[in-house]
């Protein structure tokens, strides 16, 4: 039997280097030009508003991401080009959905209940008939499990790193990951 | 079906599985197919997460942002800024430019491909006025941009019609990055890399008269 060697997860989304013009409308925007800060958000709109879509559903991520391009407006003048801008403003869009979901009174709790849930995740199909894609997929799994799913295989963090921000242990995380995986193998694999 | 390593699957798929437990892992993988199955799923969960695409939010969100941030609302979105990048009909007419100047001029050629040794004053023909540009003061810099430009613009009429819309435009595609850069300077004038950029802008401009300075000797 032939298995390919598993290899650490590494972040895959590194922000491609777009940041020689984004660099400069950084600057330009936070001295208060809204047309370069207008440029920024056409840049990132797409990948903040499906950050937003995965961690937090369609219904809530229109309203998460004016909120996230709002707060970046506001903390520009804390961005000194040390990591991309891409960067800078995915981990400020990380930790404004993070508040939504806390303000929407889901505790640290609520990744430990949903061990149980996990595990019926194939019996919430609302369209068992139909292949499901993955977006949707991802969109059926609890809240908790989903945004360690999000932030680790689609966003590329390290446990170490989604323990933090979320204020679990780390083997919290790994054991979420491994359920939702599983719970999404069942939805895409039958 | 699961065993006491089905739990350990993703751990072992992440790498996070090290020493005694992932050398028993891997002999248990041998032999048990569901795991193999399991652990193949799991995979392709990963891979088909890493290969989800970006999209854009179904309707325009930049009104709202706008609004909130007391930001003037355009009626349509702003056009994608301009970059400094050539049309396949520029790169041909610019091709064709730089064919005739390299192969009768090879003696104009620029003296550091790489632009880095931008101080070295130019070799050029008795007409055009040889600079110092690197040196660099702002007023050296000005001065040996207003020199070139005399050039071009006193020998504009020996050039082809195309070459010269060519050069000027991407003057003028240069000229936008210049402004930008410079009011990004003075809005943050202590940021290296902005300073970079604006110097690299600069010495762009001087590299493109340099070479229609050279091109309007060349013909002459």
């Amino acid at each position: 039997m032939t298995r390919t060697r598993p290899g650490p997860v590494t972040l895959r989304r590194e922000l491609s280097p777009k940041s020689d013009s984004d660099a400069v409308d950084a600057t330009l925007a936070a001295s208060g030009d809204p047309h370069a800060f207008e440029r920024l958000y056409r840049g990132h709109i797409g990948r903040v508003h499906s950050l937003a879509r995965r961690m937090l559903g369609e219904e809530d991520a229109d309203e998460a991401v004016q909120d996230v391009f709002v707060r970046a407006w506001e903390k520009l003048g804390t961005f000194r080009g040390e990591s991309a801008f891409g960067t800078w403003l995915h981990r400020l869009a990380i930790n404004v959905m993070l508040g939504r979901r806390e303000r929407r009174g889901i505790q640290r709790q609520r990744f430990l209940e949903n061990e149980d849930v996990l595990d019926m995740v194939p019996g919430r199909r609302s369209q068992p008939e139909t292949a499901m894609d993955m977006e949707t997929a991802i969109g059926e799994l609890p809240d908790g499990a989903r945004q360690i799913f999000v932030l680790h295989d689609v966003e590329g963090y390290r446990h170490e790193e989604i323990a933090e921000m979320l204020g679990l242990a780390t083997g919290t995380s790994k054991s979420q990951l491994h359920r939702a995986r599983m719970a999404l193998r069942r939805q895409l694999d039958r | 079906m699961s065993d006491q390593w089905t739990d350990r699957l993703s751990e072992y798929l992440d790498g996070d599985l090290e020493g005694p437990e992932r050398t028993e892992l891997e002999a248990h993988l041998e032999t048990c197919p569901a795991c193999s199955e399991t652990l193949n799923g799991l995979r392709r969960i990963v891979i088909r997460a890493r290969s989800l695409d970006d999209r854009p939010p179904a309707r325009d969100l930049w009104a709202g942002v706008a609004e909130r941030i007391g930001a003037p609302v355009q009626a349509r979105p702003l056009a994608p800024r301009r970059r400094i990048a050539f049309s396949l009909p520029q790169l041909l007419a610019a091709g064709i430019a730089l064919a005739v100047f390299s192969g009768g001029t090879a003696w104009l050629l620029h003296p550091d491909a790489a632009g880095v040794a931008v101080n070295q004053p130019l070799l050029l023909p008795a007409d055009v006025p040889a600079t110092n540009i690197g040196a660099a003061s702002p007023r050296n810099y000005d001065s040996a941009v207003e020199d070139l430009e005399r050039v071009l613009v006193e020998g504009r009429g020996r050039l082809d019609t195309v070459t010269v819309r060519v050069l000027e435009q991407n003057l003028a595609i240069i000229d936008q990055a210049l402004e930008q850069a410079r009011r990004a300077v003075a809005a943050d004038s202590a940021n290296a890399y902005l300073n970079t950029h604006l110097a690299e802008t600069m010495r762009r401009k001087i590299d493109l008269l340099r070479q229609a300075a050279a091109l309007v000797s060349a013909v002459s």
